[in-house]
């Protein structure tokens, strides 16, 4: 067993490493990390998670539902640290995670990846309690001015493979359609069980009248009639992981890759704004309530994919009560894994899992290692460009709750989340 | 170096011995340990609800370090070093004093020439009379457990600040009067009664079988009743009977009477069972919470209470966010507070806010409506988003 499987092994158990090994856990993953781009490439299948903020039993959880790492390659989109009592734990797994398998985990930064907000709300306080000193947390906050700030995912399917799971009840069972073609959105439950499914629309000549489609009406020549030529044609846009949202300052996402990300997040400007924006029902670019970043309206998010040929924008950073939540015609998703936030907020949590593209029959093999992902660049590149709208990739959901707090015989320190008294 | 995430300390001390004294019960017999009393259980969960009083005090003390709030005498009731809450913690404190004081302050400052009352329940070591004590012809009267009135006279006792501010007030020192046992404190402007709440309440319920007299409480005067988080820890049914007593009997029938309630909320979400089970953890039940579950059973409950010429209710994120007529907070305060701390989590915020009430109700009795005149222009009927609200149900 190298040392850092045996770092692995600790870390799962919820105990921190010596200060001697992150040290040199957090050079490695420096030297690891600085190769990659501002947007990182990462290629279907793929598991995308928002928010974990040290909840580390969660983060268990998390691992339980959606798979191992290096089964199941996985993108974190950023705030790994603070509120949670173990950010310590969280982050320092995830690192060495990607350390180890770096082809399967992908970790972006989030706007709590930073000195000045760890300082307020908590990972600060925590490495300081933890190793008598702020080094783990300096060690930390180096590697954070090296992650990424966005990723793009290409070569997911359109459409979902139905699994064999089977239904939550009856109820949600019989209202489904009776023909499993073309699931454009599925939702699970930790226990596999099929929650909801979605068909996606289909061309009229071909349309099941009364079907419970879900409200997405692209354009003419959009959407299921862009990729045409029925199944084969079968590839998506990509889809743009950023943890906050977009910023006016920032209309291609090759200006995301000319920007100097090695530092720490500024108050303003384009990296900022990456890290802190969110999307709102409004016209165009308003103030945010957060004092960093903007809000952003669905004409923004529909240009900015049309520019870039995306079919969706996952993102994180603010909490949804159910996990996950589609906005502006199913153009962007707010994914939120931190279940019962901050032990107090009762929220359900979900990843998101999108299904590599339909060249193997769609059963996408969650299988070690790197294999087909240079071919699959290649689609990339000759990817039609004609359609207004790629067409959005099949989006399977998984939504879990929060782990039992004595699980697993992992410490687990009472939470106590504050109130007014 | 204060962390922040545990930041309550305090009020855990008294759970261990709830857990023992619970163990001692439910395995009677068992083991060497003695089972514990009722009497010593009860005395447990007592203790944390009094212990309560820390969590105020210390969020308090934050605010106010950060700038939400201007208090001087804060610091006095806090040993050791200043506590550290989180943004949300220190928004909703602001909220919570600002939104009160507003309502307290458009009573005190009607006709300033004639005599008033403020009777503050659960007071603890509450700082509203000291900001306030520039404000003549006022009776101020705070009620607590003992235990917690022995430690804010001895915190007065021990400062300066507080012991000069209160005789400033007063005609003269000599007018100052602290009982023996440092438990009970008398004077013409500021009075301190250790007294159990619950002896407040009818004798079936447990209460006494007259209602206690309390020096230098003139039954005749318009008069404000505060709970802040108090009434909520007892039963419904004593809170009603105490509100009862204390509009009957404890204040004439016919003098104006007013309470401000605050409170936590919408116990049926899921932030809300959350919030249940969490303070239930902490042998901390609100038992009222199911009772007066919304604004507008808010609203009903002060007027089946006697307060029949007038009831609001609204809730800390609609105080904090309100415009027009329902402005609390200025857009230019509102400015000042978001630019003390970064608050990354907006939604969580709502969300708390969202919990959490002002209630006001007043009858005018016989007297001239100064609570009528005081509140009258305050918005605090029934709105749509209650509706919405209710449908939940």
């Amino acid at each position: 067993m190298s040392d850092l499987d045996k770092a692995i092994a600790q870390l799962r158990a919820c105990r921190p490493i010596p200060e001697i090994q992150v040290r040199e856990l957090c050079y490695k993953a420096r030297e690891l990390l600085i190769e990659e781009g501002n947007v990182v490439g990462v290629n279907a299948p793929v598991t995308i998670c928002g928010d974990i903020h040290g909840q580390f039993h969660d983060l268990m959880e998390l691992f339980r539902v959606g798979g191992e790492v290096p089964d199941t390659n996985y993108l974190f989109m950023g705030d790994f640290v603070d509120r949670g009592f173990y950010s310590l734990e969280s982050f320092l797994l995830l690192l060495c995670l990607k350390v180890r398998y770096p082809d399967r985990i992908t970790l972006i930064r989030g706007n709590h990846e930073s000195r000045q907000i760890t300082t307020v709300y908590g990972f600060y306080d925590e490495c300081l309690r933890k190793y008598g000193s702020a080094n783990v947390w300096r060690y930390c906050c180096e590697v954070f001015d090296y992650l990424a700030l966005g990723a793009l995912v290409t070569g997911a399917a359109t459409d979902l493979e139905p699994t064999e799971a089977s239904f939550a009840n009856a109820e949600s069972e019989a209202s489904q359609p009776s023909t499993l073609d073309d699931v454009e959105i599925e939702i699970l439950n930790s226990n596999n069980q099929i929650l909801n499914r979605f068909p996606r629309p289909k061309p009229s000549s071909d349309s099941e009248v009364g079907s419970p489609a879900p409200n997405r009406t692209g354009p003419a020549g959009t959407g299921a009639s862009g990729s045409s030529g029925g199944s084969s044609a079968n590839r998506s846009g990509a889809v743009l992981c950023v943890h906050g949202g977009l910023s006016p300052l920032i209309d291609s996402i090759d200006k995301i890759r000319l920007l100097d990300r090695k530092q720490e997040v500024p108050h303003e400007g384009a990296m900022c704004d990456l890290l802190w924006s969110d999307p709102d029902e409004i016209d165009g670019w308003g103030l945010s309530p957060r004092g960093a970043g903007f809000l952003f309206g669905a004409d923004i998010v529909k240009r900015f994919n049309y520019i870039n040929d995306l079919s969706l924008i996952a993102r994180a950073h603010q909490l949804v009560m159910e996990g996950f939540k589609e906005m502006f015609d199913n153009t962007i998703v707010t994914v939120w894994s931190a279940p019962n936030y901050c032990y107090r907020c009762g929220n359900v949590a979900a990843i998101l899992e999108l299904s590599e593209d339909g060249s193997n029959a769609g059963y996408a093999p969650r299988s070690n290692g790197d294999v087909g992902r240079r071919q699959e660049r290649q689609g990339l590149a000759e990817r039609d460009a004609t359609g207004e709208h790629a067409p959005g990739p099949g989006r399977r959901y998984r939504v879990f709750e929060a782990a039992p707090q004595d699980s697993r015989g992992m410490p687990a320190k009472k939470p106590v989340a504050d109130y007014f008294l | 170096m204060a962390a922040p995430q545990i930041p309550n300390l305090n009020t855990l001390r008294g759970r261990t011995r709830l857990r023992g004294g619970l163990r001692g019960r439910g395995r009677g017999g068992f083991g060497p340990e003695d089972p514990q009393s009722e009497e010593d259980q009860d005395a447990a969960r007592d203790k944390i609800i009094q212990q309560t009083d820390n969590d105020a005090s210390s969020s308090r003390m934050s605010a106010v370090a950060l700038g939400y709030l201007d208090d001087e005498y804060a610091r006095a009731f806090i040993q050791g070093q200043i506590p550290r809450r989180y943004p949300i913690i220190n928004r909703g404190t602001y909220v919570r004093t600002t939104a009160i004081d507003r309502l307290v302050d458009n009573f005190l400052c009607q006709e300033p020439s004639a005599r008033k009352q403020i009777i503050s329940l659960g007071a603890g070591s509450d700082t509203r009379f000291f900001r306030r004590k520039d404000v003549k012809n006022v009776v101020y009267h705070e009620i607590d457990f003992p235990s917690n009135t022995e430690q804010k006279i001895s915190a007065i006792e021990r400062t300066p600040l507080l012991l000069n501010a209160l005789q400033s007030t007063l005609p003269s020192p000599a007018d100052l009067q602290v009982s023996a046992e440092k438990t009970a404190l008398a004077s013409t402007t500021y009075n301190i009664h250790p007294l159990d709440l619950r002896t407040l309440a009818s004798p079936e319920l447990g209460g006494a079988s007259s209602p206690p007299q309390l020096p230098n409480l003139d039954p005749t005067l318009p008069t404000l009743v505060l709970s802040e988080c108090c009434l909520c820890y007892l039963p419904p049914e004593v809170t009603t009977s105490i509100l009862q007593r204390v509009s009957n009997s404890v204040i004439s029938p016919t003098a104006p009477l007013a309470l401000i309630v605050y409170e936590p909320i919408r116990p049926y979400d899921s932030f809300g069972k959350t919030m249940i089970s969490n303070l239930a953890s902490r042998g901390i039940h609100l038992q009222t919470l199911k009772k007066y579950s919304s604004l507008d059973a808010q609203r009903l409950r002060l007027k089946h209470a006697g307060l029949v010429d007038g009831q609001g209710a609204r809730d800390i994120e609609s105080i904090y966010y309100g415009e027009g007529e329902e402005e609390w907070i200025t857009p230019e305060e509102r400015r000042r507070i978001e630019g003390l701390e970064w608050l990354d989590e907006v939604e969580e915020w709502r969300l708390l806010a969202r919990h959490y009430c002002v209630a006001w109700g007043w009858r005018d009795g016989d007297g001239d409506g100064v609570f009528s005149k005081a509140w009258g222009g305050v918005a605090g009927s029934r709105t749509a988003a209650e509706n919405a609200d209710d449908e939940m149900l």
